[in-house]
């Protein structure tokens, strides 16, 4: 009986030992870099902009997104999990764990408020905490919000199951407006110079979209329709260029401010996401585990990734 | 039909219908191994020739067309999908839709691998077998062939064949459940016989015999009845005359001491003749008392156990040969006594004399004047050999096999003057049993009698 005891007790201690010392490769503070969170194998490879790797972090959990917010740190999720993570960079190591309950689909960051929003497609809100892991406010939104955005005290959700996008006021986390859009829409970018928030989607039914839509951020209404290829999800900005991912045809497309088409180009497999770095673009290829860096328009490198690149993060000093 | 001929006949229709089922469904497994395997492959060939027109890149109206124009020549249906809705592109995104492939099997298609299904299709509604090959690109999943075929066809095509095979198994499985009815009931018939005979043995028919008509074990056990029965009738016949001599050999000297008994009481014989009557009396009295204890000693013969001791045989047959000497004088025989000295058989010593006098009676009875009697003793084979010859009438050959039967006496007239009541053998035989020995008589008419006795000899430690 003893020996079971003892036996037991030291598991425990080796079980807790082995929690708290979960510790992954440093980055350094003043590393630039773009990392690929990669979801069939859940895991972030982080690459220098030469496209060099600097790191790979392999986790347990079902990780299925990331954020990244000040000071060094690195937010994940995951759809099944119970919490949101808080990795800090510099040091490789788990800081903070936020009990969120599971169905966590997106996290967004307002820098300006110091913000982290968490999206809930089971409880169908969004809920806003602040730098220590407080919760400030929570506001039940429609049918599974996922992708946001957030510009001027104003929170952009995309509800990913309703046609509607949700205008949340951040301080209050209150609903300012309603507004019509797709079903399945998905991906949103802020273009503040022409005060228009463009929204890309996969389409419903077996239909898939070919349109980025141009709202006016003040009302809702669609201004523009952009023809896109197949199902344009993925969206970044860098200066006057809007760089949109369509996942279906496996293409980039280049628009400048006004939704004209500057050049397309077929790139990855399955391409969900794109992030500018430095001076390149580049793109993930979910189903060929590679990450293109693109520079003037042209595939520079291919790097290989973990299974399932999903979402580039990227962070410039 | 008997419950036991029912019961075989109901297991033999289950094993029947099991074996159907079994051969059905197996027949059914094969069907489907060879039938579906040979569609699929059939289908992938059509697939990889389909795959190989596709150059790279994307998927082209041209090639979807060229594709599709095959359903012309083909008895499936193929078609190309380019549409990434349908190839569940958006994945890590949850669908509201049922896309045409799952997200394990894009994984599947896209490492440029094939896939073949039997099941339920959602999409078309229906079973089928389908087989999906990828157009791969670069890594890209630019679209995939779909080919399919209807399992409903394939068992349609069956379904004739497995109403006939169902009808023909219906079929079959009645004329078996005849063909086996009107065997057991040919197998039973003897089994029917037997319990018919057995109810008559019952009722005290004892004539009751089967009729014999194979070597099986059922033919063997309808013989062993017959000889049953035999036994059993013989027995009963046996019994009858038992009772009947009993009641005959007791009746003659009772009415004798009835009859001369009234006669004396009534004064009717007088002086001499009164006396001769009383003697008269007197021996059938002692007749009966002689009859009355060979009987009960016959009965109690039967139920008793004997004390085995060593008994030295010549001088046995000695003692009982003098008590006989009377007997012998009178009529003169010679007794002739050729004994090994040195037998010692275990025995009883009162019964062992009783069986040689009783033999050795017999031997004087039936001899003429002057004959001669001869009483050998030997030891042969490790037994005791006792032979007692006389020179007597002898027993007729028939008579042999009953002689030592209770009351058979080879004289049917049932002389009185000739001996005793005909248990003395029957006695003998039962003592000599008692002692393990064994009894043969051998005998011709004319020329007289040979009595043989084993015993088992004292074995010396």
């Amino acid at each position: 009986m003893k020996k079971w005891v003892a036996f037991l007790f030291l598991c425990t201690i080796w079980i807790l030992h082995g929690c708290n010392d979960e510790e992954f490769q440093q980055i350094n503070q003043h590393q630039s870099f773009v990392a690929s969170v990669n979801i069939l194998e859940p895991s972030v490879d982080f690459f220098d902009s030469d496209g060099e790797r600097i790191a790979t972090w392999k986790f347990e959990k079902a990780y299925t997104g990331a954020a990244l917010i000040p000071y060094d740190r690195l937010v994940l999720y995951g759809h099944q999990l119970d919490e949101v993570d808080i990795y800090e960079l510099s040091t490789g190591k788990l800081i903070q764990s936020i009990e969120t309950g599971t169905g966590t689909t997106n996290v967004h960051y307002d820098k300006k408020e110091k913000l982290l929003f968490v999206a809930n497609s089971e409880s169908n809100t969004v809920a806003s905490f602040n730098e220590q892991g407080e919760k400030q406010g929570e506001i039940r939104l429609k049918d599974y919000p996922m992708s946001m955005d957030s510009h001027d005290g104003k929170l952009y959700v995309v509800n990913y199951k309703a046609p509607v996008l949700s205008v949340v006021d951040i301080k209050s986390m209150s609903l300012v407006d309603e507004w019509n859009i797709d079903k399945s829409s998905s991906g949103l970018l802020i273009v503040k110079e022409t005060n228009t928030l463009w929204v890309g989607g996969h389409g419903s039914g077996s239909r898939p979209n070919q349109k980025v839509k141009v709202l006016d951020l003040d009302n809702g209404q669609v201004i523009q329709e952009i023809q896109a290829s197949q199902m344009p999800v993925g969206f970044s900005k860098k200066g006057d260029i809007i760089y949109v991912t369509n996942h279906g045809s496996n293409e980039l497309f280049a628009f400048d401010l006004n939704g004209k088409m500057l050049w397309r180009k077929e790139v990855g497999a399955n391409p969900f996401a794109v992030a500018v770095f430095k001076d390149n673009v580049i793109v993930a290829g979910f189903d060929d585990n590679q990450i293109y860096i693109l520079e003037n328009g042209e595939i520079k490198r291919k790097i290989s990734t973990q299974s399932g690149p999903f979402q580039l993060l990227v962070r410039e000093v | 039909m008997r419950k036991f001929a029912t019961k075989i006949w109901v297991l033999i229709i289950a094993y029947l219908m099991l074996t159907i089922a079994f051969m059905y469904i197996f027949a059914d497994f094969l069907y489907e191994k060879f039938y579906v395997e040979d569609t699929k492959s059939e289908m992938i060939e059509i697939g990889e020739n389909l795959q190989s027109k596709y150059s790279g890149g994307k998927v082209t109206d041209e090639y979807v067309e060229l594709v599709e124009s095959f359903n012309y020549y083909s008895n499936y249906d193929v078609f190309a999908v380019r549409n990434p809705r349908e190839l569940s592109a958006c994945v890590p995104f949850e669908i509201d839709y049922k896309t045409l492939i799952g997200p394990d099997e894009r994984r599947v298609l896209l490492n440029g691998e094939n896939i073949t299904k039997i099941g339920y299709e959602e999409r078309f509604k229906r079973e089928v077998v389908s087989v999906i090959l990828p157009l791969v690109d670069q890594n890209r999943l630019e679209g995939i062939i779909y080919i399919y075929y209807p399992l409903a066809k394939i068992t349609e095509l069956a379904r004739t064949e497995v109403a006939i095979f169902i009808g023909g198994g219906v079929l079959f499985s009645f004329l078996i459940a005849i063909l086996v009815y009107q065997s057991l009931k040919r197998i039973m018939r003897p089994l029917n016989d037997l319990h018919r005979a057995v109810e008559q043995m019952t009722e005290g028919d004892y004539s009751a015999r089967v009729e014999v008509a194979s070597k099986d074990e059922i033919g063997l056990l309808s013989e062993a009845f017959n000889h049953m029965a035999e036994s059993i009738q013989r027995e009963d016949e046996k019994q009858k005359a038992f009772l009947a001599t009993v009641s005959h050999e007791l009746r003659t000297p009772i009415s004798y001491i009835k009859g001369y008994s009234e006669a004396i009481q009534s004064q009717l014989v007088e002086g001499k003749e009164q006396t001769e009557a009383l003697e008269l009396i007197h021996r059938e009295a002692i007749r009966m008392e002689r009859l009355t204890n060979e009987l009960l000693q016959l009965v109690r013969k039967e139920k008793e156990e004997i004390e085995m001791l060593p008994i030295v045989l010549s001088e046995t047959i000695r003692e009982s040969v003098k008590l006989l000497e009377g007997q012998g004088d009178k009529k003169h025989i010679h007794i002739v006594q050729n004994l090994d000295e040195n037998i010692i058989v275990l025995g009883d010593e009162k019964k062992l004399k009783q069986i040689f006098i009783n033999i050795i009676e017999n031997a004087i009875r039936y001899s003429d004047e002057n004959a001669k009697v001869t009483i050998n003793s030997y030891v042969s084979d490790r037994r005791a050999v006792i032979e007692i010859q006389d020179e007597g009438i002898g027993i007729p050959e028939e008579d042999l096999p009953h002689i030592t039967e209770r009351f058979y006496r080879v004289n049917k007239a049932r002389s009185r003057s000739d001996g005793g009541a005909g248990l003395g053998l029957s006695i003998v035989k039962q003592l000599v049993k008692m002692h393990n020995g064994t009894l043969s008589i051998k005998s011709a008419v004319g020329e007289g009698t040979q009595v043989t006795i084993t015993l088992p000899i004292m074995e010396e430690e």
